[in-house]
């Protein structure tokens, strides 16, 4: 196994010291950052993912995994940012107004960071009014909201209208998941996609940057 | 016969004169029913199977800006869920229980209405409730993402901080017991949409060994055990079954196939709940819920089956939807000759 492997194995097995060492050595061996950042922890965090959705991995292995690829990009990201390597793409992220429920949310968000997104966390009770604002100040490409409740998933189209009444609709796609939200109704409010769990997150969102990249 | 006998004949596997009840609102929920049964008090107008003693969430004291904290020192936001609430940060905030002491498993507040209530309510199967009853009550204290990293991170506390919970839940059921109650209704969630949170690895090393314990203190009382655990994890049944569980609620019709399991189960596990909360409730016609409800009570016919939605009902269901099935539950034949008898 060459120690990138060794990496990817370490964060797979939510082992965070380890995977500080590891990053360390490859920075210190040389290994591009970029090497490091694609080889080691995003093909991890895949495959944190495709064992979440074999049923193999629930939520404390997908949260200890989380946890050690953040620490290992903690110390990779000053080199990243010196070698200009982009993130893949810009997600803000939020709890719909109405809904404090953060876990699924959180999970996602760990999840896009680990598939190389740039994710900024707007937190819980997340107005239309603030996605908009943050729409405008991060210039994000994707929109992603989440909702536990029937009773908050009608904030979900409040936030399509905000985003399209305020002309930013064409800059972003928007992404839905939670409990009760499904398809459909993604369809019904003009989000571009839904996500039923924190793995199919990741590829739903790497699906829209795919649609946006073509527009 | 009485409600309470209908309910037992259906824990004993055998075939009720009619499909029982017993249905939960939110406060909001609750109040389009009171407005619409005017003065009709709403235990009266619900005819409600299922005698709710003790509290199912325990008691609060209110720290402003709608927060309250409840008995164990938890902090819950009610901003927006009037009805329990959200946890704030933490209480454990390191994984030990050397600086915490439990509250008092014997408060007289779970206990002196029961004599009352029966009294007002006697012809009603009595459950004594107790909810948060383990993993919840667990992850309410520790944090929802600390807990369940201790399970990796600090296994020997998780055991510790469980089998403390059970032994405070013990401790108070079997005060429970000292009244003519004839169940114990827990209430733990463990699972997702698809799955349970923890996974069953984690759920059996954990959590099965300490349920275990208190399902054997509620039997040897020699009464029946209820659990209501939100998702998917009917998987579990078995397991379940298997320590003595006797009735499962709420039979979410989202996360799992409530007739292929109700036939699967039927004469081992009684199932409470089935009528869909997350879709035919807030957005169905009233005609989609009154055939869903039909079709649960044909279902239920022969036994096995306690009607409810598969939560409280939420506030955003139309009122029109709530009557639907409430009208067809007291339009049973056999429910409504037996009344006419006894009035």
């Amino acid at each position: 196994m060459t120690m990138l492997d060794d990496l990817c194995q370490s964060v797979i097995e939510g082992n965070r010291n380890q995977t500080q060492e590891l990053v360390k050595e490859a920075i210190a061996k040389d290994v591009p950052a970029e090497q490091i950042l694609k080889e080691g922890l995003i093909r991890a965090m895949a495959e944190v993912g495709h064992k979440f959705e074999c049923g193999e991995y629930f939520v404390p292995e997908m949260l200890i995994a989380a946890r050690a690829m953040q620490s290992g990009l903690s110390i990779l990201r000053p080199y990243l940012v010196t070698a200009k390597v982009q993130a893949i793409g810009k997600v803000i992220i939020g709890t719909v107004q109405g809904d404090l429920h953060d876990i699924g949310k959180n999970l996602v968000a760990m999840m896009l960071e680990g598939a190389g997104f740039e994710v900024i966390d707007l937190g819980v009770d997340v107005s239309p009014e603030k996605y908009v604002q943050a729409v405008r100040e991060h210039h994000p490409d994707l929109v992603a909201c989440s909702a536990l409740l029937t009773t908050t998933m009608p904030r979900m189209k409040d936030i399509v209208d905000a985003i399209k009444e305020n002309g930013l609709r064409d800059q972003v796609k928007v992404l839905i998941g939670g409990a009760p939200v499904t398809e459909s109704f993604a369809n019904q409010i003009g989000a571009d996609a839904c996500a039923t769990d924190a793995a199919s997150a990741s590829a739903r969102a790497k699906e829209l940057m795919l649609e946006l990249k073509k527009q | 016969m009485a409600k309470r006998e209908v309910i037992r004949a259906v824990l004993e596997g055998q075939e009720p004169p009619y499909v029982p009840w017993s249905c939960g609102f939110t406060k909001e929920a609750k109040e389009k029913l009171q407005a619409h049964y005017d003065s009709i008090d709403l235990d009266d107008a619900l005819q409600n199977h299922l005698l709710k003693l003790g509290s199912d969430i325990g008691f609060f004291t209110d720290v402003g800006e709608n927060r309250v904290k409840d008995g164990f020192g938890v902090v819950w936001d009610r901003s927006i869920d009037k009805d329990i609430g959200t946890p704030e940060g933490c209480v454990l905030l390191d994984p030990t229980l050397k600086h915490y002491t439990f509250p008092d498993p014997l408060d007289r507040r779970f206990f002196a209405d029961i004599p009352e209530r029966i009294a007002q309510y006697p012809d009603r199967f009595r459950v004594f409730q107790i909810g948060f009853s383990l993993y919840e009550r667990a992850w309410t204290l520790r944090g929802m993402q600390n807990l369940l990293m201790d399970f990796y991170d600090n296994p020997e506390f998780v055991h510790e901080l469980l089998n403390v919970i059970a032994d405070y839940n013990i401790a108070q059921l079997n005060e429970a017991l000292k009244y003519d109650i004839d169940a114990v209704y827990f209430g733990d969630d463990w699972g997702q949409q698809h799955g349970l949170q923890m996974g069953p690895k984690l759920w059996h090393e954990f959590v099965y060994p300490v349920l275990k314990r208190m399902y054997s203190a509620v039997h040897a009382g020699n009464k029946y055990v209820f659990i209501h655990s939100c998702g998917d994890v009917d998987e579990l049944f078995d397991d379940l079954i298997g320590i003595g569980l006797n009735c499962f609620n709420p039979f979410q019709p989202e996360v799992m196939d409530v007739e292929a399991l109700h036939q699967k189960y039927r004469g081992r596990l009684v199932f409470h709940g089935g009528l869909s909360t997350q879709r035919t409730l807030p957005y169905g016609a009233v005609e989609q819920v009154r055939a869903e409800t039909r079709r649960l009570l044909e279902m239920g016919r022969k036994g096995g089956y306690i009607f409810a939605p598969a939560h409280d009902v939420e506030g955003d269901v139309p009122l029109e939807n709530m009557l639907a099935f409430i009208d067809l539950l007291l339009d049973q034949p056999d429910y409504k000759n037996q009344q006419g008898e006894s009035s």
